[in-house]
């Protein structure tokens, strides 16, 4: 397995504070990862610097051979589209969009838009009665599955997902983490933030940040995998 | 998906852009109407001038010395009317002499025209300056005299003549009464049918018909000046005017120089006014849309964060708000130029009282400049272009 997500000595500052303090990682191509972590313990931060939403103060991200830290403005825009794809806590769709639009806008400013596809995505997460739905006409849960079909759409490398399931009930959380497993088992790399022991426990395996560090050995959860994250301990 | 997106922004902050659709529709409104009135005011401010009558002279040249050089061949009303001109010119021939003048005792034109020998004043009667011409073209080029008209009985008369107001003074003469003309040794009768008053030089004239005092005067054939009406624009006279030049070397061709500078100044001053207008209404529609957009773009600072955060290039999200910005006003401006054509014809029928055609040419500068405005006025959008994604996402923007 070659490995997709590479940091080193990660560091963000925020003024006086140390969100990120000399953070190494390694994720492999294909991988679940929970990220986990109280409030301020940097999960967020490290989330949007692999997203190249943020930069970091210092240290080297290196994501699927690129240096996000180097890439300048127009090649973030280009990486973030063809690269990533984003699943947020608040859903983040565009209000005034329906929820087949608001799919088509990732392809929009990927490179062309297909609704035959957007629609189809929308069906995999099972929202095929909702494609004309503006966001306020959707529940928690099926915003939350468009923002997923939106994140997919461009068929990104790696899926980065903060606290996905932080905003919905049970029922709904079952819903998008089932997706996120299917996702997984079609091998789709998935950095996923969340409170959830439960949820970080369906993941190949855990890390846990504590002052922008790791808190402890990040643990496999398969057998026979302990292995491959030696290099961390 | 691109024309999408930009209606659903356009339907999604339909209660603000309503405002800045409202303020371009205005100024469009105002501004076509300011354009076709200036575009049409070119021709009916020419139709105006005509009414002020001469503004060509043509006389024999200011160099000759005797008095019958200093006359012109009739001829040359001919060669003048051969000239063509884009409009149609009024050519109206003058031959001025002094004569003495004596207001008779009989007032009948019939028995005046009989009048004999011995009813001739002894007196040697008031020195006037006669001016022959075609007397039912006098009106034309002079529109704005007033003249007070005789009853009809006393028209029929075989010499009529229009008595300036100060020389009816000066001869004691009032309508209808009979004068007496008298150059070398040759007489003249002739019976006052109309008093003129022009406010000028003419008030101390006398006006019969040109073969009339060519008679008197002996000088058949003889004319003392051409006076021509031309309408057009100072540039069209200022043409007209070379090629009569050419045309008839050895006269004097000249321009009436106070109307033809009144002329221009009130053309440029009129243009000035409305150019003026013009551009207050732009900026203060775009100062409108200014404000709208500036509201809008605090609105839309989450969306434009998520947009690049999609992978959105500030180049295609920016293309997105400029071409709602576009669409506003071209749309606003398609709905003011109707406006604004209707509006001119109301205001040239009620201000002017002339109907005002529309001008189609009113209609894409009046577009065109909407449509910079509404761009110019989405200025607060473009500053979006800075929005961080990362601290909007944080709450700090």
């Amino acid at each position: 397995m070659s490995a997709l997500v590479q940091t080193e000595n990660l560091v963000k500052q925020f003024g006086n504070l140390r969100a990120l303090d000399g953070l190494s990682l390694t994720v492999q191509a294909g991988e679940w990862i929970a990220i986990m972590g109280p409030s301020g313990s940097g999960k967020t931060t490290l989330i949007n610097i692999l997203g190249g939403l943020d930069a970091p103060t210092s240290g080297r991200v290196m994501v699927d051979g690129s240096d996000v830290a180097s890439l300048r403005e127009a090649e973030l825009v280009r990486y973030r589209a063809e690269r990533i794809g984003f699943v947020f806590q608040q859903f983040h769709l565009i209000p005034y969009l329906t929820a087949l639009e608001n799919v088509m806008l990732a392809q929009y400013f990927h490179s062309v838009t297909n609704e035959a596809e957007a629609t189809a995505a929308l069906v995999r997460v099972g929202l095929a009665d909702r494609l004309e739905h503006l966001p306020s006409q959707l529940s928690g849960g099926e915003q939350q599955r468009v923002a997923i079909a939106r994140a997919l759409i461009n068929q990104p490398r790696i899926v980065l997902a903060d606290e996905p399931t932080g905003n919905l009930d049970e029922a709904n959380e079952e819903i998008v983490i089932g997706l996120f497993r299917d996702l997984h088992a079609a091998g789709n790399t998935i950095l996923m933030v969340t409170h959830d022991a439960g949820i970080a426990r369906q993941a190949d395996r855990r890390i846990e940040l504590e002052h922008g560090r790791l808190a402890q050995i990040p643990v496999s959860n398969s057998k026979g995998e302990q292995q491959r994250f030696s290099h961390l301990r | 998906m691109f024309w999408r997106i930009v209606w659903r922004l356009l339907y999604a902050s339909k209660a603000r852009l309503a405002v800045a659709f409202l303020a371009i529709s205005s100024g469009a409104t105002v501004c076509a109407a300011l354009l076709n009135l200036q575009m049409d005011a070119e021709q009916k401010l020419t139709r105006e001038f005509r009414a002020l009558g001469t503004n060509v002279v043509v006389s024999a040249p200011r160099g000759a010395e005797a008095s019958e050089a200093r006359l012109l061949d009739a001829g040359i009303v001919d060669r003048i009317k051969a000239i063509h001109n884009r409009y149609s010119t009024t050519v109206v021939p003058f031959l001025y002499i002094t004569a003495r003048t004596h207001k008779l005792a009989a007032t009948n034109p019939m028995a005046m025209n009989a009048a004999s020998e011995q009813d001739a004043p002894r007196e040697p009667g008031t020195l006037v300056i006669l001016s022959g011409t075609h007397l039912n073209d006098l009106e034309k080029i002079a529109p704005a005299w007033k003249m007070v008209r005789a009853d009809s009985g006393d028209l029929q008369t075989q010499s009529p003549c229009l008595l300036g107001i100060k020389a009816a003074e000066q001869l004691a003469a009032k309508l209808g009464d009979a004068l007496q003309l008298d150059f070398a040794d040759r007489k003249q009768l002739c019976s006052v049918t109309t008093i003129v008053s022009s406010g000028g030089a003419e008030d101390n004239q006398m006006f019969l018909e040109l073969p009339v005092v060519q008679r008197l005067a002996g000088l058949a054939e003889r004319i003392s000046l051409v006076q021509i009406s031309v309408p057009g624009t100072p540039e069209e006279i200022q043409d007209y005017t070379g090629r009569l030049a050419q045309a008839i070397p050895l006269a004097e061709v000249r321009p009436v120089r106070a109307l033809a500078e009144a002329e221009g100044r009130l053309f440029q001053k009129i243009q000035g006014l409305i150019l003026a207008t013009v551009i207050l209404i732009l900026v203060l529609t775009t100062l409108c849309v200014l404000a709208t957009m500036a509201a809008l773009a605090v609105e839309r600072r989450h969306d434009v964060g998520l947009m690049k955060a999609l992978g959105g290039s500030i180049r295609r999200i920016m293309r997105l708000f400029l071409f709602e910005a576009g669409v506003l006003g071209f749309t606003g401006g398609v709905l003011g130029c109707f406006l604004g054509i209707a509006l001119s014809e109301w205001i040239g029928q009620r201000v002017f009282g002339v109907e005002l055609s529309p001008r189609f040419a009113v209609v894409p500068i009046t577009l065109g400049l909407m449509i910079a405005v509404s761009i110019a006025g989405a200025f607060p959008l473009r500053l979006l272009s800075h929005v961080s994604p990362v601290e909007i996402f944080r709450g700090e923007a």
